[in-house]
C-alpha cells in the first residue's frame, strides 16, 4: 500500500519535473532561436532604424531593398558560387585527412604515433593571427597569391587539428571488435578503414563535417589576405564590402548575412540528421 | 626494407604536394604570363588598391571608376587593375603586402604618423615632382605638407575635413535652448539637458578617436593651437599647464553627465545612432559626417532638417579662437617606390587627384583637398557653409592620432580612454603621454 | 594482426599527406613567428636581431600580464561551462519528446559569423537601447549597468557572449559521442532500475570520458587564443579591461607595427598554452580511455 502511494507520488513529481524541464529547455530554445530572427529583423532596417529605440521593434517599413542593393551592387552571386565550392573542397579534404591520420593513430601501432598527435594538437594551439605573415610570404614564393587553393590548403591545415581531436575522442570509445574480427578474417586495412570504420563514424564526420563547414564558411581573414581578384572572393568578404570609411551600410550587411546563412542552415539540418541516422546504421553492423 | 618504403612514400608525398602546388601556381604564372603579353603588345598595368567598395561607398566607387575609364581612353596602353577593400582590412593587408614588399603601384595612405614607417622604409616614391609640376598650387595650403617628412612628399590626400559640432535644433528650441558660443554657454546648455533627462552629446569612445576630438578642441581653446603640436613635435612638453586644463574640463564633462550612458563601451557608429534617433543633443564628428544631414535617403527629412552646426565654443580667457579646427586631411594617394610602372603611376595619380576634386563634393559629398570652386554647384546649404569655414579657417590642427607615430597614438587613445572612464587623473594622463612622446625622441 | 596494423606504408600513407600539410603552413609559420621574435621589426623596413629583448620586456608588460589573466579566466570560464552544455547534451540525447527539433534549434547560434553575433551581443549589451537593460528596467531595476563600458564588467559580459556562441559546438560533440553509446548498456541499467540520472552520471558520461577530455583541451586552448568577439564588441577596452592576450598581440603587430614584439607575443601565448595543455592532460589521466 506504503509503497504504491509513493510510486504514485514520485509519478507526480516526475511529471511535474517533467513540466519544468520542457519549460526550461523551451526557454533556452527562444534563446537559441531569437539570434535568427533578430537577424531577419535587422536585415530589413535602415541605418537608423538598426540603431534605434528599441531593438525588439519591428522594423517600420520593410526595406526590401536591403536585398535588392546587396543582389546587384555586391556581387553576391559569385561570392556565393566561391564560398559553396571552397567550403565543400576544404570540408572533404579535411574530413576525410583527419580520419586516415586518426585511424592511424588510434588503430594501428607504430613507434611515433604519440608524437605524429602531439604535432596535430600543438597546431591547433597556434594563433592564426601570427601566422598570416609568413603565410603570406609563402604563398607568394610559390606563386599561389590570388589563387583559391592557398584558401583551401590553409582551411585544410588549420582545420585538421581540431577534426582529428574531436575524431580522437570518438575512435576511443568506438567499439574495436568488429576491426578485430575484420583483421582475423584477413581484410586489407583499406578495406577496413573504408568499409568497417569510417561508416561506423559517420555519427562524428556528420559532426566534424558540421563544425569544418560552418568554420570555412564564415572565415575571412584568409580570403582578405591571400586573395585580391574580386572573383574568387567569398561571402565574408562581401559583407566587409558594406562596411565604408566612415558610413557603414548595417541594413545590407544583415541582408548580407541572411542570405549566406541559408545554405549553410540546410547543409545543417542535413547533417545534422546524419548524426543520428548514422548510429542506427552503426549500430546495425555493431 | 619497410623503412625504405616509407621514405620512397615519403618523397612520393612531397612529390604530390608540389606538384599540387605547382598546378594552382600555374594558374598564378598563366595570369602573370597574360600580364606579360600585354605589356608586350604595350600595355602597362597599374595596380590600384583602394577602400571604397560599392556596397558601402557607391558614388565614391562609380567616380573612382569614371576616373579611371577617362585615363585608360586617355592613355591608351596603359591599363589600371583594381582591388577593393573595406576600410579596416585594406589597412590590415597594406601591412601585411608591406612586410612582403609587394605593396600595389599606387594605393590610398593616411598622413603623417601612419606614413611615416612606409616612408622610412622607402616604400612610398616621392611626389615633389608632381607638386612642382600638374598639381603646383592646386591643393589647399597646409594639407599635402601632412604627408610630408623632412621636406618631401610621400601621399597627396583625396579628403580634408574639419569637426563642427552637429547639434539637434529641435531638441535645444524644445528646452528653450540656444546654440552656445562660450564653453561655459555649453556647459549651461549641457546642465539644462541633463536636468530635463535629455542627453546632452552621444559619444562613442569605444573608439578611442572620437573623444579625441573632444579633448583637442579643449586643448585648443584653452592654450592655442600650437600648444598640442608643440608637445607631439616635442618643442613642448604635453604636461603643459593647458594640456592637463583640458584633461580637466573633459573630466568636468563626464561628471555633468554630459556624455552618453555608456560611451566607452559604445562604438562610434552606435553613438551616432542615438543623434539621429535624436536622444541626444549634440554630437561631435568630422565634416565627412555631412551627407548624412543633407543628402543621405536613409535618414528622415524632418530629422534633417533640423541638424544645424557650431564651431566649438570658446574658452573664456583661453587663447583659441572659434575659427581654429580639429581636422585634416584623411585618405590620400601613394606610388610605391618599387613599382615596375612608377611613372605611369605618378601620371595616374596627379590626373586623378585633379579629377577627384572636380566631381567629390557634388557626387559624393566628399570634401577634397584640391580647391573647391563652388560656384554654380547646387551644394546643399550646409557643405557651402563648412567650405567658407575652410576658407576663413585660422588653423587646422590634424587630429592627435594622425599625427602621432602608432605607438604613441595608441598610449594617446588608451589614455583618451581612461580619460573619460576617470581612470586616471588629468595630471596622470599627461604624464603618461609625456613619457611615451619622450621615449620615442 | 599486428603486421596489418603496423604496415609501415599504410600509415605513411595515412598520415604523412596530413602531416605534411600542417608542417608546412602550421609549423613554418610558427618557427618564422618565433624567428621574427627575436627581431626589431616593424614589418616595413629591415629587421634587426635584438635577441631576447621583446622577451625581456614582455615579462615586464604589466598590460601584458594583464591580459594573460583575463585570457586564463576564459579558459576557466570555459572549462566550467562544459558542465552546463554536457548538461544540455544529456537532456537532448535522452529519450525526451521533441529532442530531434530542440537539439537542431539549439545549435542554430553556431551557424552564425562572429559578425552577426558580435553585432547581436553589441544590441543586447546597449546601455539605454539596449535588450537587457530594457528587460531590467521593466523588472524595476533603476540604473542598469553599462555592460561594456564599466571595466568590472565587460570581460565577464563578453564571456556570456562567448558561452552562448560556442554553445553549439561542444553540444553537437557531446551529442554525438552520447548517440553512439551502445544501447544495450543503457537498457541494461534501466532494467536493473537505475534511475535517467544515475544512468547519466554513472554510465554516460564515463563512458564518453575521452570525448570530454577533448573538448577540456579544446576549451582551453581556444580560451587562451580567443580573439573574435572580444576585437569586435570592445577592441579591448575600456582601458584593457577585456584584452586578452590574442588582441593584445594583434594590436602590437598591426595595430602599432611591432611585428617583432608581437611575434614575441605569438610565441610566448604558443609556450603557454602548451605548458597548460600538458598539465590538464596530466590531470585528467588517471581515469584513462574507457573502453569496453
Amino acid at each position: 500500500m506504503a509503497s504504491l502511494a509513493q510510486a504514485k507520488e514520485n509519478s507526480t513529481f516526475a511529471k511535474i519535473g517533467m513540466i519544468l524541464l520542457y519549460l526550461a529547455l523551451i526557454i533556452v530554445a527562444v534563446f537559441q532561436l531569437y539570434p535568427l530572427v533578430w537577424l531577419f529583423m535587422f536585415s530589413l532596417k535602415s541605418n537608423s532604424e538598426v540603431f534605434g529605440l528599441s531593438p525588439f521593434a519591428l522594423p517600420q517599413e520593410p526595406q526590401w531593398e536591403n536585398y535588392v542593393r546587396v543582389w546587384t551592387q555586391g556581387n553576391i552571386d559569385m561570392y556565393f558560387f566561391n564560398s559553396v565550392w571552397i567550403t565543400l573542397v576544404s570540408v572533404l579534404l579535411t574530413v576525410l585527412l583527419a580520419s586516415f591520420v586518426t585511424f592511424a593513430i588510434t588503430r594501428m601501432r607504430w613507434k611515433f604515433s604519440k608524437l605524429v598527435l602531439a604535432l596535430f594538437m600543438i597546431g591547433y594551439m597556434v594563433p592564426i593571427h601570427s601566422a598570416i605573415i609568413p603565410l603570406f610570404d609563402f604563398y607568394l614564393k610559390l606563386d599561389l597569391i590570388d589563387n583559391p587553393l592557398s584558401i583551401i590548403l590553409s582551411y585544410v591545415a588549420f582545420n585538421l587539428p581540431l577534426t582529428i581531436m574531436i575524431l580522437l575522442g570518438f575512435y576511443y570509445t568506438l567499439p574495436r571488435e568488429v576491426e578485430e574480427a575484420a583483421v582475423v578474417d584477413g581484410c586489407s586495412v583499406h578495406r577496413i578503414f573504408f568499409q568497417i570504420t569510417l561508416p561506423m563514424t559517420t555519427p562524428v564526420l556528420a559532426t566534424t563535417a558540421i563544425i569544418n563547414m560552418i568554420y570555412n564558411w564564415n572565415e575571412f581573414i584568409f580570403v582578405n589576405t591571400f586573395i585580391s581578384s574580386d572573383h574568387l572572393k567569398t561571402l565574408t568578404v562581401g559583407i566587409q564590402n558594406f562596411i565604408g570609411q566612415y558610413l557603414t551600410d548595417w541594413g545590407a550587411i544583415g541582408a548580407t548575412l541572411v542570405i549566406s546563412i541559408i545554405p549553410i542552415l540546410i547543409a545543417f539540418l542535413v547533417l545534422s540528421d546524419k548524426i543520428v541516422e548514422g548510429i542506427a546504421a552503426g549500430s546495425v553492423k555493431g | 626494407m619497410k623503412g625504405t618504403l616509407a621514405k620512397g612514400l615519403l618523397l612520393l608525398s612531397l612529390f604530390a604536394l608540389v606538384f599540387l602546388a605547382a598546378c594552382g601556381g600555374s594558374d598564378g604564372e598563366n595570369a602573370s604570363k597574360d600580364d606579360e603579353n600585354e605589356s608586350g603588345s604595350g600595355d602597362k598595368v597599374i595596380e590600384f588598391m583602394h577602400l571604397w567598395p560599392e556596397g558601402s561607398s557607391k558614388q565614391h566607387y562609380d567616380i573612382v571608376n569614371g576616373i579611371i575609364e577617362e585615363y585608360e581612353s586617355d592613355n591608351p596602353g596603359v591599363k589600371v587593375k583594381l582591388e577593393i577593400l573595406g576600410n579596416e582590412q585594406y589597412k590590415e593587408k597594406l601591412k601585411v603586402l608591406s612586410t612582403s614588399n609587394e605593396l600595389p603601384d599606387v594605393g590610398m595612405t593616411w598622413a603623417a604618423g601612419f606614413l611615416e614607417p612606409y616612408v622610412s622604409g622607402n616604400m612610398f616614391a616621392s611626389l615633389d615632382d608632381l607638386l612642382d609640376g600638374p598639381l603646383k598650387d592646386k591643393f589647399v595650403p597646409g594639407t599635402a605638407e601632412a604627408y610630408a617628412l623632412d621636406g618631401t612628399t610621400y601621399g597627396l590626400p583625396l579628403e580634408l575635413n574639419i569637426t563642427p559640432l552637429y547639434y539637434n535644433k529641435a531638441i535645444f528650441e524644445e528646452h528653450g535652448l540656444e546654440a552656445p558660443t562660450t564653453f561655459d554657454e555649453l556647459k549651461e546648455v549641457v546642465q539644462t539637458l541633463v536636468d530635463q533627462g535629455v542627453t546632452p552629446i552621444a559619444l562613442g569612445n569605444k573608439d578611442r578617436w572620437t573623444g579625441s576630438m573632444w579633448y583637442m578642441y579643449l586643448a585648443d581653446r584653452i592654450g592655442g593651437p600650437e600648444v598640442l603640436n608643440k608637445a607631439i613635435d616635442r618643442s613642448g612638453s604635453f604636461e603643459d599647464p593647458a594640456l592637463v586644463e583640458a584633461a580637466k574640463e573633459v573630466q568636468e564633462l563626464v561628471d555633468m553627465g554630459a556624455f552618453l550612458n555608456g560611451f566607452n563601451g559604445l562604438g562610434n557608429d552606435e553613438a551616432k545612432g542615438y543623434f539621429i534617433n535624436e536622444q541626444a543633443a549634440m554630437y561631435l564628428m568630422g565634416s565627412w559626417d555631412l551627407p548624412e544631414w543633407t543628402t543621405s535617403e536613409a535618414n528622415p527629412q524632418e530629422f534633417k532638417d533640423s541638424i544645424d552646426y557650431m564651431k566649438f565654443p570658446v574658452v573664456e580667457g583661453g587663447k583659441g579662437d572659434e575659427n581654429s579646427f580639429v581636422g585634416g586631411p584623411g585618405v590620400g594617394l601613394f606610388v610605391a617606390e618599387n613599382s615596375d610602372v612608377k611613372e605611369e603611376a605618378k601620371d595616374f595619380v596627379a590626373f586623378f587627384v585633379e579629377k577627384w576634386g572636380e566631381q567629390s563634393v557634388e557626387k559624393a559629398g566628399v570634401i577634397p583637398a584640391t580647391k573647391v570652386d563652388t560656384e554654380g554647384s547646387d551644394l546643399p546649404q550646409m557643405y557651402v557653409d563648412v567650405l567658407n569655414d575652410l576658407n576663413e579657417a585660422s588653423n587646422i590642427t590634424l587630429y592627435a592620432d594622425v599625427q602621432m607615430s602608432a605607438g604613441v597614438a595608441e598610449v594617446h587613445l588608451d589614455m583618451i580612454q581612461a580619460l573619460f572612464g576617470k581612470a586616471v587623473t588629468p595630471e596622470e594622463f599627461a604624464k603618461q603621454q609625456e613619457e611615451a612622446l619622450a621615449a620615442e625622441e | 594482426m599486428n603486421k596489418v596494423m603496423s604496415n609501415k606504408v599504410v600509415i605513411a600513407l595515412y598520415t604523412l599527406p596530413a602531416l605534411i600539410l600542417i608542417l608546412a603552413l602550421i609549423y613554418g609559420p610558427i618557427l618564422l613567428t618565433g624567428y621574427y621574435g627575436l627581431m626589431d621589426w616593424n614589418g616595413i623596413g629591415a629587421m634587426t636581431f635584438i635577441g631576447l629583448d621583446n622577451y625581456v620586456e614582455l615579462v615586464q608588460d604589466s598590460k601584458f600580464w594583464e591580459s594573460a589573466l583575463h585570457s586564463f579566466l576564459l579558459a576557466i570560464f570555459s572549462t566550467l561551462s562544459l558542465a552546463i552544455y554536457l548538461i544540455i547534451s544529456l537532456i537532448l540525447a535522452g529519450k525526451i519528446k521533441g529532442s530531434n527539433l530542440l537539439r537542431k534549434i539549439y545549435l542554430i547560434p553556431m551557424l552564425l559569423s562572429s559578425v552577426a553575433i558580435a553585432q547581436l551581443w553589441i544590441k543586447i549589451y546597449d546601455p539605454n537601447n539596449g535588450m537587457l537593460n530594457s528587460l531590467l528596467q521593466t523588472l524595476g531595476v533603476e540604473n542598469p549597468p553599462a555592460w561594456l563600458a564599466d571595466p568590472n564588467l565587460v570581460l565577464y559580459a563578453i564571456f556570456v557572449a562567448i558561452l552562448w556562441q560556442y554553445a553549439g559546438f561542444y553540444i553537437i560533440i557531446y551529442y554525438a559521442a552520447l548517440k553512439g553509446l551502445p544501447e544495450s548498456l543503457i537498457e541494461a541499467a534501466k532494467i536493473d532500475g537505475a534511475t535517467p540520472i544515475q544512468i547519466a552520471y554513472k554510465i554516460k558520461v564515463p563512458l564518453i570520458a575521452g570525448v570530454i577530455k577533448v573538448t577540456i583541451v579544446l576549451a582551453i586552448v581556444g580560451s587562451l587564443k580567443y580573439f573574435d568577439l572580444i576585437y569586435v564588441m570592445t577592441g579591448g577596452g575600456p582601458n584593457g579591461a577585456s584584452e586578452v592576450i590574442a588582441s593584445y598581440m594583434y594590436k602590437k603587430a598591426f595595430g602599432i607595427y611591432d611585428f617583432g614584439y608581437g611575434s614575441a607575443i605569438a610565441f610566448f601565448l604558443l609556450l603557454i598554452t602548451l605548458v597548460v595543455t600538458w598539465l590538464t592532460r596530466k590531470l585528467t589521466a588517471s581515469e584513462d580511455e574507457i573502453q569496453y
